[in-house]
Order: C-alpha cells, then structure tokens, then sequence
C-alpha cells in the first residue's frame, strides 16, 4: 500500500513537472492570392500550446484577428467566406511528431484530418514552431462565388511562426 | 492493496484526461471586443444613409436611377426608361469612421456636398456597446432656373439635411436603423410653411445568403402639405442588395422619384396608392486608392 500511493506520488508529481509552452502571440498567416488579386492576411495573436512529454500540440486563431490591407476585403472575409460570427476561431489539435504535425485541422466549422511538415527547435528554454503548409479552401465548405473564382486561389499557403515560452 | 491500486488507477486517469483536456484549453484564446462590421451592405440602404462608410483610402462611385412611373404613360415611356431620373455619386473614406462626397441629381439640376462621420460603433465581446451611430450632414444646391419670374438669391436655392443614425446589427443576419432627421429648406412656398421639417427614417436589411438581402425603408415626417396646396406622402421603399466583389447592386421598388434628400424626403409628390411606383436601382464601386 505505502509503495503504491509512493508510485502514484511520483506519477503525479511527474505529470506536475512535464514541460508545457505556451504563446498568445503566434503569427499565422495565410496567402490566398492569384495573379488577378492580392489576397493575404496576418493574425498576430494566435495561440499555440504543446506538451512535451505526450507531444500534445495545438494552434488556435480568432478569424476575426486577421488583418487584410483592405478594410472591404477583410469585411467580405468574415461576412461572406469564412462566417467569423457562425465560426469564430480555426483550430488544429493534434500531435507533433517526428517532423510532422498530425491530427485535426478545424476551420469553418470543418475537420479535416491532416499532417503536415512542422518544425520544432528549442531555444534558450523556449520552443520555435515553424509550420507552412497548403489548404483548399473548399475542403471547409468554403464558397466561393463563380464570378471571384478566378481571383482566388484554389490552395490558400498557410504559414505559422512562434515562440513558445515555459509555462 | 487492491483497493488501494484501484483508486491510484483511477485518480491517475482521471488526471490524464484533465490533462488532455486542459492543454488544448490552455489555447483557447479569450474573448476580445469586436467591432462589428457590415450591418448592411452599401453606405446607402435605398434612399436612405445606412450607419456604413467606405473604409479608410476608399473611393466610391455610386450611380442611380429611378425611371417612371406605372402610372405615368408607363409603356409609351418604355417601361419608364424614358423619364428616368439620374444621380451620380462620389465619395472618399478620409478615415475609417469620416466620409465624404459629391454627388448631383438630374430632378431640378441639384449638386450637393455631404459629410458622414461614424460616432459610435456597435461592438460585441469583452467590452460590448449595443448599437452604432453615425452623424451625417448635408448640403443640396439647386441648379434648376426659377419659372416664377422672381430674381432669386443663391440662398433661396440651398437646402440641407442633417441626421443621427442609429444602427443596430442583430445576429448575422438582420441589421435594423432608425435616423432622427431635420431637413431645412431657405425657401418654402409661404409663410406659414415650416422651413425646417423632421423626419424619422427608419429601415432595415435581411440577409437571405451572404450576398443577397433584402430591404425596405420608410420616413415619416411632420410636414405633409404646403399653403400652395402641395400634398405630400410619406415616402418608402423596398429593395434588394446584391454584392459581387467590390460592387453593390440595389434594386428597388419606391413612391419616389427625385434622389437629393429634401427632395425625397421633405417633397415627396407621389401618392403610392394611385400607382405612383418606381422601379431604380443604385450601383456603388469601390475602389482602393490607398492601402
């Protein structure tokens, strides 16, 4: 008995001790442009978070926090694409391993299982997650008018930069 | 001792899955304040202003027709187009909240200047205000000669709007509006005539997908007759909103005719009731001169 709750002790303290980070400002882009329409917009207050002992790794960002050059753009982003009041945020949670981020890619509402190249460096205690990856965008159920198709690419180019700090 | 590995087990797995469900919760980003945008789709419902500016470096182009009568010799003027009414529009957005432009209607030769500046924003989330008000000022100029055989001064030929509107937008879908207004005319017909009537616009839009909605507006207003023996009627319409890209196409049923806003509102002539309906349409582009 006294070994037991011993072992449970630790296993609890270990658990206290695993290595969590976490950043509220992560850079997430995404470039949705062709060579009709300039079309990208950047989120610097998107959030990441990763276990280090399971591999656990999440991204997260509020659609209404990407910035477009031109106010109409960004207004048409939220109102007629992305629905930012029916579906505010996009999320990833999933798994980081082996040079790859797996798990499930949710935007608009829509999962979609996905793995992608992600990279992972720790640095003076803190973690650099790099990620760039493509996502079609009708994949999430994301329509686009006939008459703007031409304008806007097929794949949008995702990119995450962050810097997770010790929690 | 099995008991006691039991309840280990458990409370470790109980542990675990907090875990899992806390990291991902440690993500969730907090509620941030959102200014909420496109409670309608252009900066004009029908006739009526809505709370909406271009943004800031936005050009806008705005024309608008309104043709005849249904019941004004509708299929002799074809289908009204013969005697349509005209206004053209040209406004810049200084900032994201002012707005201004030019703009002259073919009814009685008026160019007119107007100011538009956003007050208040509704906003949604962490600290949240309930509705939107945007002041807007303007000032109309009548081209047109005088048949009365009087030497008029420029002034009697001046004329000027000014309202508060208030805007509130209602879930992703309906956004409605009401706008206190005071028209002033220098000129009014006799003594007894105020020169300075007000009115209540009110209106509102309902999204049937993200680029079509329905509108309508109506404006009562505390004049309806002159001593001459001019009767008016209040004014109303009801449209629908179209948005392709960077243009909006409103197309509308109204009782009016003339598009400069003492005119329309103060000055409505037509009795709806004896078949005095508009078909007309406003078309706005934007474009983005600074980025």
């Amino acid at each position: 008995m006294k070994k037991v709750l011993l072992l449970a002790f630790f296993a609890l303290a270990q658990q206290g001790i695993a290595q969590q980070y976490l950043t509220r400002e992560a850079t997430l882009s995404f470039d949705a442009g062709s060579p009709l329409e300039d079309i990208y917009a950047v989120s610097e207050s998107a959030s990441a978070v990763y276990d280090a002992a399971s591999g656990k790794l999440g991204v997260q960002v509020l659609m209404t926090s990407f910035q477009f050059k031109r106010a109409l753009m960004q207004e048409h982003f939220n109102e007629n694409y992305v629905e930012s009041e029916k579906f505010p945020k996009a999320q990833f949670t999933g798994t980081y391993e082996g040079g790859q981020a797996v798990g499930q890619l949710t935007i608009h509402g829509q999962t979609k299982d996905i793995a992608v190249p992600c990279e992972l460096l720790e640095a003076d205690g803190a973690l650099l997650l790099q990620a760039e990856f493509p996502v079609t965008i009708e994949d999430f159920g994301v329509s686009i008018p006939g008459a703007v198709s031409d304008k806007i690419a097929k794949e949008a180019k995702v990119t995450v930069r962050a810097t997770l700090k010790k929690r | 001792m099995k008991w006691g590995s039991i309840l280990v087990g458990t409370l470790l797995s109980i542990t675990a899955f907090g875990q899992e469900d806390d990291l991902f919760a440690l993500m969730d980003i907090p509620e941030t304040t959102q200014i909420t945008y496109a409670s309608f789709k252009g900066t004009k419902i029908i006739n009526a202003q809505s709370n909406e500016t271009p943004g800031e470096g936005v050009l806008q182009y705005i024309i608008s027709h309104r043709f005849g009568s249904f019941s004004n010799d509708y299929f002799y003027n074809f289908l009204g187009l013969d005697n349509a009414q005209i206004r053209m529009q040209l406004d810049y957005g200084i900032t994201d909240r002012l707005n201004a432009g030019i703009g002259r209607s073919s009814y009685l030769k008026v160019a007119d200047g107007f100011v538009k500046y956003r007050l208040l924003r509704q906003k949604s989330g962490a600290e949240s205000f309930p509705f939107s008000l945007t002041l807007y000022s303007s000032a109309f100029y009548r081209g047109a000669r005088y048949t009365d055989g009087i030497d008029h001064y420029m002034s009697d030929r001046l004329s000027y709007h000014n309202q508060a509107i208030f805007a509130r937008k209602f879930g992703d879908k309906l956004s409605l509006l009401a706008a206190p207004s005071a028209v002033h005319w220098n000129l009014v017909p006799g003594n007894s005539d105020p020169n300075t009537t007000f009115h209540l616009q009110m209106g509102g839009r309902y999204k049937l997908t993200n680029r079509l909605a329905l509108t309508g507006e109506i404006c009562p207003g505390s004049n309806l007759e002159y001593s001459d023996g001019s009767r008016f009627f209040t004014p109303f319409a009801v449209g629908v909103d179209l948005e392709t890209g960077g243009h909006v196409f409103q197309f509308h049923l109204s009782n009016t005719n003339a598009m400069s806003d003492p005119l329309w509102m103060a000055q409505n002539p037509y009795n709806p009731w004896d078949g005095s309906l508009f078909l007309g349409f406003n078309i706005s582009r934007v474009f983005t001169v600074k980025d």
